[in-house]
């Protein structure tokens, strides 16, 4: 696992001329090791997080069998790489929507599409506990409005692990929306910028919303049950830099706007 | 384009986005655009954005990223502007 992240060039996609940059070799050997205990300790904490969601939380989702059906086979029938990018409603927004398309046991045995999460630090890594947690949820803190050579690093370490065939998970709104619609107002443009460092990622935008879902919170009520929505976007852009990264996150927040127009008119 | 109608600019510019426009005042080339003059850290790319229409320039992921103060972006507008 170490080698394969460590590997620089012969990532999928390393023939269709990827542009980003190098990862320090130090950065590399960290995700190996962050992987490899991830896949270690995968058996409890992720067994262990899909049980407090099931039977502590009552979680639940509608048709879950065939959102699951559908993520798996899409995922078998594409290589490359895939982000996935979400709306956000909650702080458990992402075990939630990772737990509804797949088995949290399904995960132990494939690793690599456990998507890579990037929590607000002051949120999710502000003790050494909670550090801890996030480091074996395969998160990768980030300070919303940090230090930029700190985001631009944890952006590189991402497009290396999308070219290597890991998933990551993303929320283009920046911040959980204080409407409960998605959110433009505070989007991060790293998401676009992201899709433009590993060529030909797809992106799998997930709309989640619990049933009782009616104003901004922290958490889902308990017993909630959810409708988890996907989409597949090939985001393309003519424009050129920064402009260009603005567009495709356009883009897919257009789509999640679509997915949430589409769950009010079923309601 | 003089540094000082360069700086002009990028002061127009920041007064639409800055929370803190008393800082504008004493604005110099060490004034960090986050901190000092209280941008979102979100609507730094729209500043970013902005530069590239008022400059008719093109701005790069990567060189947006090293624009931390003033003195950053006057640095980076004026290499491009040549």
């Amino acid at each position: 696992m170490i080698a394969e992240l460590a590997v620089e060039t012969t990532g999928p996609s390393a023939s269709a001329g990827v542009t980003s940059r190098r990862l320090p070799w130090r950065s590399r050997l960290a995700l190996g090791v962050q992987s490899l205990v991830v896949r270690l300790v995968g058996p409890i904490t992720l067994i262990g997080i899909g049980l407090v969601m099931r039977f502590l939380y009552g979680f639940k989702f509608h048709d879950l069998r065939d959102i699951r059906h559908r993520f798996k086979t899409e995922l078998k029938a594409n290589s490359g790489p895939v982000l996935i990018a979400a709306n956000h409603l909650t702080f458990v927004d992402s075990p939630i929507l990772t737990w509804g398309l797949a088995p949290t046991w399904w995960y132990v045995f494939h690793s690599a599409k456990m998507p890579w999460n990037t929590p607000e630090r002051s949120n999710f890594a502000a003790n050494p506990f909670t550090r801890v947690v996030v480091y074996l949820f395969k998160c990768l803190p980030i300070t919303r409005g940090g230090d930029r050579k700190v985001v631009t690093l944890v952006l590189d370490k991402l497009a290396h692990l999308l070219n290597r065939g890991h998933l990551v998970l993303m929320f283009p709104e920046g911040r959980r929306s204080r409407t409960t619609r998605v959110d433009r107002t505070q989007a991060a443009h790293g998401v676009g910028r992201l899709v433009k460092a590993a060529p030909g990622t797809r992106v799998l935008c997930v709309y989640l919303r619990g049933d009782h879902q009616d104003e901004y919170s922290l958490l889902p009520v308990k017993g909630e049950t959810f409708h988890l929505a996907t989409s597949w976007l090939e985001p393309a852009t003519e424009k050129k830099g920064l402009r260009g990264s603005v567009d495709i996150t356009d883009q897919i927040l257009t789509r999640l706007e679509e997915m949430e127009e589409e769950y009010f008119n079923l309601r | 384009m003089s540094q000082q109608q360069i700086f002009e600019k990028v002061i127009a510019v920041l007064k639409r986005y800055t929370k803190n426009e008393d800082a504008l005042n004493g604005v110099s080339a060490s004034t960090n655009i986050l901190e000092d003059l209280k941008v979102n850290s979100a609507r730094l790319v729209d500043v970013i954005l902005d530069f590239e229409d008022v400059f008719n320039i093109e701005i790069a992921d990567e060189d947006a990223d090293s624009v931390n103060t003033v003195g950053d972006a006057l640095q980076l507008i004026e290499a491009r502007i040549g």
